[in-house]
């Protein structure tokens, strides 16, 4: 039981806090927001850094790196609100090399890893809700090569992504797929999303496709669980910074004379918003400590941290607004922005109802030896 | 980084497990799962057992008599001990006037207290508390008079937690009015059977006598009781709060309990209600994550690094889980939690509840308990300042 980061670790994030600080300004995220939700350029930068490799092993030309390293990055990219998403290229590179065949592996990891190939998860689907063990887009097969049908729904970056990994049902089992965006038959139109990001509808029509495993469920729920995982350590960030520009704005403005910070009602509220943020680091920690058990142990912790998560992302979220009183709800301000990608985020792999139905469905007789 | 305790500190845990497993008289145990009634011998046959071995002041250092722990390993203990159903030791003594007397008080006074603490032969109360001075300590009246080689003691403590029992207790009394509040207190230890001491038990709403007033009309205290120097009590007693930090968030009582809470909710039929389960749920992840919390400060204080500043947000926490599991359970028996009959909450009651459930029977009483744990020990509006203190300066 040890949660002291390596000295590796700490490069990392000292890599990762630079890059946000020095290279990822405010202004350049508006505008970025302003043209679209991407900036390929900025997925580039992460890309040089190895971020996008972070998942992919060594001899596929990535750098071999575990959930802990993942979560020390995404906290980071996460008190920048870096919109580009980090988070797909993790779990493109951990699916692929975890799950596709050599052939596939060889031809998508390295691209993945050196940003060449920004691949994304497209698995939500209208009426599935969060369902993982089938889908409505269904695959066939014709000797060596398979065909997709189907629509798949907010796909993040969609427009613009090289590729996809598709559930899609194979003879009434769910597969994995990849298809790329330039493939006959596949079109993405695409739209902002609530955070400033980026989405698209993605619709296959007879598209070719690689397969990527005949277990789709197992690797799509594998893939949800980084993501979950992603999303908390990313969360992280966005309220440790949350927590701090509304600090620093407690301490400036004043109001009946004295600053806001003062007033006991309002101290209070930083005192809750402080306790929600160290439980969601701890359940981040947990998260990031158990994406490598056993699945159904994986699954179980994926849900409970992403219930934490969730409640803590919205009381931070809506505290951090209601604390700065008018200047927070205008979009001038950065807090308005940090509160529409926590609002988001409690959305993204399952919302929090969802996945307190899975602690509870998941729940044991004991309290079992939870660390 | 690694969630897992290592193999020294499994092998630990085990090693504890056995020789709880062993040395826990299986009727304590069983009033403890199920919430019944402890008596002042069953605490006692608890602490004792536990001082023969060595282990009633298992936080000690080895100088002491202590086993010289490391923080995980006295975690590791209190979880084993919590789970087993172990009564809770009873902190006034070991966990807390031990310390203050190891770090402040001289040889002869830790020769001559010590002993009676580590074996659980001696039963300390606390006297904090005053009717004027609840989360505002510094305020304490009860006054302590230099008199020769005496200190003449008048004044009133209240909420003594089980002072009927107390045979010393570690008092703050005001030795000076000059300057501020906290540098006019004084650390001092007083035998209960003096003439001039008096307790009186308060009901509580639970029907039970949990803590106490404890009078002093001219009581005779003599000088060599005094912990450290006089007026220098509140840095003692502000050592003895920062002391065992994670202790006070009852994490391991938790999981025991949420472990009952499912047994209970099973027999009452709504484990298989959603709504219901949803909060079981809840809880559990609150238990989890208030684990974690835990966990993480142990860590810190195993490597000395990312040190953490969190015992308000422990406390909150942790006795906002302990009201909720206790609601919870109530919640879970119904309108079977509502027949209140004192004698069923005894171990070994031969008698009919109603609805044929006696583990029902004290779930109100508990719920009702569990309403001082965001009270006591610096209410959590007090703690929120104390959190607020350091987010926002």
């Amino acid at each position: 039981m040890d949660f002291d980061f390596s000295d590796d670790q700490e490069q990392l994030r000292d890599a990762c806090a630079k890059w946000v600080e020095k290279g990822y300004s405010f202004e350049r995220r508006r505008a970025t927001v302003a043209a679209g939700g991407f900036d390929r350029k900025a997925y580039n930068e992460m890309a040089e850094l190895g971020l996008t490799g972070l998942y992919v092993p060594e001899d596929l030309g990535g750098m071999g790196m575990g959930p802990v390293e993942g979560m020390v990055t995404l906290q980071e990219l996460g008190r920048g609100i870096v919109i580009e998403p980090l988070t797909q290229a993790l779990i493109a590179g951990a699916v692929l090399a975890g799950y596709a065949p050599d052939a596939v592996k060889a031809d998508w990891c390295g691209k993945v890893a050196s940003g060449e190939a920004l691949v994304v998860l497209a698995h939500t689907e209208r009426g599935l809700r969060y369902r993982t063990d089938s889908c409505k887009a269904s695959a066939t097969q014709n000797g060596e090569s398979w065909a997709l049908t189907g629509d798949k729904n907010v796909v993040p970056v969609g427009d613009q992504a090289d590729a996809f990994l598709v559930p899609a049902m194979a003879n009434g089992k769910m597969a994995m797929f990849l298809v790329e965006r330039s493939a006959k038959g596949v079109s993405a139109n695409g739209y902002g999303t609530q955070d400033g990001g980026r989405a698209a509808e993605v619709s296959l029509k007879d598209a070719p496709a690689t397969l990527v495993t005949l277990d789709g469920q197992t690797a799509l729920e594998h893939a949800i669980d980084i993501g979950i995982a992603a999303t908390c350590a990313e969360a992280v960030g966005v309220m440790d910074q949350t927590l701090a520009i509304t600090v620093d704005y407690m301490n400036t403005r004043k109001q009946f004379g004295v600053v806001i910070s003062s007033f006991q009602a309002l101290r209070h509220r930083v005192a809750d918003m402080k306790m929600q943020l160290e439980l969601a680091r701890s359940m981040s920690y947990y998260a990031s400590l158990k994406l490598n058990a056993p699945t159904n142990e994986r699954r179980a912790a994926m849900a409970r941290a992403k219930v934490q998560l969730g409640n803590s992302m919205r009381l931070v979220a809506k505290d951090a607004v209601q604390l700065h009183g008018g200047i927070g709800v205008t979009d001038e301000y950065i807090v308005s922005h940090y509160f529409k990608k926590l609002t988001q985020m409690e959305i993204a792999f399952g919302d929090t109802m969802h996945h307190l139905g899975e602690v509870s469905s998941r729940m044991q007789d004991t309290a079992g030896v939870f660390a | 980084m690694d969630l897992a305790f290592t193999p020294e500190e499994q092998a630990f845990r085990e090693e504890i497990r056995a020789w709880v497993k062993g040395n826990l008289p299986e009727d304590l145990s069983h009033k403890v799962h199920n919430a019944l009634r402890l008596t002042r011998d069953d605490m006692q046959r608890w602490a004792k057992i536990l001082g023969k071995k060595g282990w009633l002041g298992h936080g000690w250092a080895k100088e002491f008599g202590g086993p010289g722990w490391t923080a995980v390993q006295k975690h590791l203990f209190e979880e084993e001990c919590a789970l087993a159903g172990a009564p809770r030791v009873v902190p006034f003594g070991p966990v807390m006037v031990a310390p203050v007397i190891m770090a402040f008080g001289n040889k002869e006074q830790q020769e001559r207290f010590l002993p009676g603490i580590a074996s659980g032969e001696v039963w300390w109360s606390q006297g904090y508390s005053e009717p004027g001075s609840g989360s505002d300590l510094a305020s304490v009246k009860c006054k302590a008079e230099r008199e020769g080689d005496h200190f003449i003691v008048n004044g009133q403590k209240t909420w003594t937690t089980l002072g009927q029992y107390g045979e010393w207790i570690f008092c703050l009394v005001r030795t000076s009015t000059e300057g501020k509040p906290q540098t006019g207190i004084s650390f001092l230890l007083i035998d209960m059977k003096t003439p001039g001491v008096t307790v009186r038990p308060i009901k509580l709403l639970d029907g039970e006598c949990e803590v106490n007033e404890v009078w002093f009309d001219n009581v005779k205290v003599p000088a060599n009781n005094l912990i450290g120097e006089e007026n220098k009590g509140w840095t003692y007693a502000k050592h003895l709060l920062s002391h065992e930090r994670t202790n006070i968030a009852d994490v391991n009582r938790a999981k025991r309990e949420l472990e009952r809470l499912k047994r209970l909710a099973k027999t009452e039929g709504v484990w298989d209600d959603a709504r219901f389960r949803d909060q079981i749920a809840l809880l559990e992840v609150d238990i989890v994550a208030l684990e974690m919390l835990v966990l993480r400060v142990l860590s810190a204080e195993k490597s000395g690094k990312n040190s953490l500043d969190i015992a308000g947000l422990l406390k909150i926490k942790g006795s906002e889980i302990q009201q909720r599991y206790s609601e919870l359970m109530m919640l879970a028996a119904g309108p079977f939690a509502m027949p209140f009959i004192e004698e069923a909450m005894e171990a070994g009651w031969q008698g009919n509840y109603p609805g044929g459930v006696t583990a029902n029977a004290p779930l109100a009483s508990t719920f009702f308990n569990m309403r001082k744990t965001t009270i006591y020990g610096g209410s959590n509006e007090v703690q929120r300042n104390i959190v607020a203190q350091t987010v926002l300066g």
